[in-house]
């Protein structure tokens, strides 16, 4: 319930433009977009906060968080139940 | 014609701050002293403070940008930098407006540099007529914990979940709290600054002027976050007169590219030329 979300952030983030429009759940991010370097990561884990008002802790997070748009939704859906 | 920008160093405590001064183009409307933002957000937002500022002395409104102690071209290197110093520098930045201007100095700050201005307004003797914020940092804590994110990151990516050791970022602000110095993203940060942001909470510096605050959202009409909404009760039953406004548009301070928002230059000029004439404030448009 939070993809598009969660799609609109990567996409602000990383000024996607339109190419976001085409990401699904199973489109790979870390490794596959270029943009996702580590300060994007931080940027993009800041932004998560911000917008959904949690707090990440380190030990919450790993790569495989970051695989896909799914797995990266399904951490906000976690966070946000 | 606009007049040219006026690029001078002023005498500081230690050392000369780098500044540039945009004088107002025909009668002074208002004088505001930029407060830039921290780290590699000062670097992307140049850009917007620079064409802001321009924009701004078009309709007379004189504006000073000043590099704080430890960055930009100011003397001092990043290590070196402490709040208390940068609440000077600012001290002096206004002085030295007021006397060019004649006229009460406004401040405009963003990110780290808002709470800068906040915490300098809430600590000045004479009062700041209008207080400019584009997307203040809120919490001096959290933004920190987001800082020292930047050299966490890499173990976080590499390790799996169960194996986070002395690299978290918990231990990192331990570490930085209890003393050590540590080098984030190329800047030397210092205990004693790690723990003046650390300290600071926007919620306890309501300021007692007027304050148009900015944030920057996807969509205009996404809802007002709900942090901000607490903080605006807050200030609001402090008797603050809080302007607050979303814009659409890109974070131009954390994006990949130098970005810019014309929206929020026309935005935060209107809101200047608003108040200038007197109109009541409006409601919060969220």
């Amino acid at each position: 319930m939070y993809i598009d979300d969660v799609k609109r952030i990567l996409a602000d983030v990383l000024s996607l433009g339109d190419a976001a429009g085409a990401l699904t759940e199973s489109s790979p991010l870390l490794g596959s977009i270029p943009e996702l370097d580590s300060m994007a990561v931080v940027n993009l884990i800041g932004a998560l906060e911000e917008h959904f008002g949690f707090v990440i802790d380190d030990d919450e997070i790993s790569a495989s968080t970051f695989e896909t748009l799914g797995s990266l939704t399904a951490f906000v859906e976690q966070k946000m139940a | 014609m606009i007049p040219s920008a006026e690029p001078f160093f002023l005498d500081a405590a230690p050392g000369q701050r780098y500044c540039l001064f945009h004088p107002p183009a025909g009668n002074c409307r208002g004088a505001l002293l930029y407060v830039h933002p921290f780290g590699d957000e000062m670097n992307k937002a140049r850009r917007m403070a620079a064409v802001t500022a321009r924009r701004l002395a078009a309709r007379g409104y004189g504006v000073l940008q000043v590099d704080l102690y430890g960055c930009g071209d100011s003397s001092g290197d990043f290590a070196d930098a402490r709040w208390e110093i940068w609440l000077a520098d600012l001290e002096a930045a206004r002085a030295w407006l007021r006397a060019r201007l004649g006229v009460p100095v406004g401040l405009w700050g963003l990110r780290l540099g808002g709470l800068l201005a906040l915490d300098f307004a809430s600590r000045s003797a004479q009062p700041v007529p209008d207080l400019v914020l584009w997307q203040p940092v809120q919490q001096g804590g959290a933004y920190l914990k987001q800082f020292l994110r930047l050299l966490s990151v890499n173990e976080m990516l590499s390790q799996p979940e169960q194996d986070k050791g002395a690299g978290n970022t918990g231990a990192l602000r331990t570490a930085l709290l209890g003393g050590q110095a540590l080098e984030v993203a190329g800047y030397e940060l210092a205990p004693e600054l790690g723990a003046a942001i650390d300290a600071l909470d926007a919620a306890r510096l309501a300021p007692a002027g007027r304050v148009h605050w900015f944030e920057m959202v996807s969509a205009a009409d996404r809802p007002l976050a709900p942090a901000l909404a607490r903080l605006a009760d807050k200030w609001r039953a402090q008797g603050c007169v809080l302007e607050l406004r979303q814009v659409a548009g890109q974070q131009f301070w954390a994006t990949q590219e130098i970005s810019e928002s014309e929206e929020l230059v026309q935005a935060t000029c209107a809101a200047l030329e608003a108040a200038a004439a007197e109109v009541p404030a409006p409601e919060v448009a969220a």
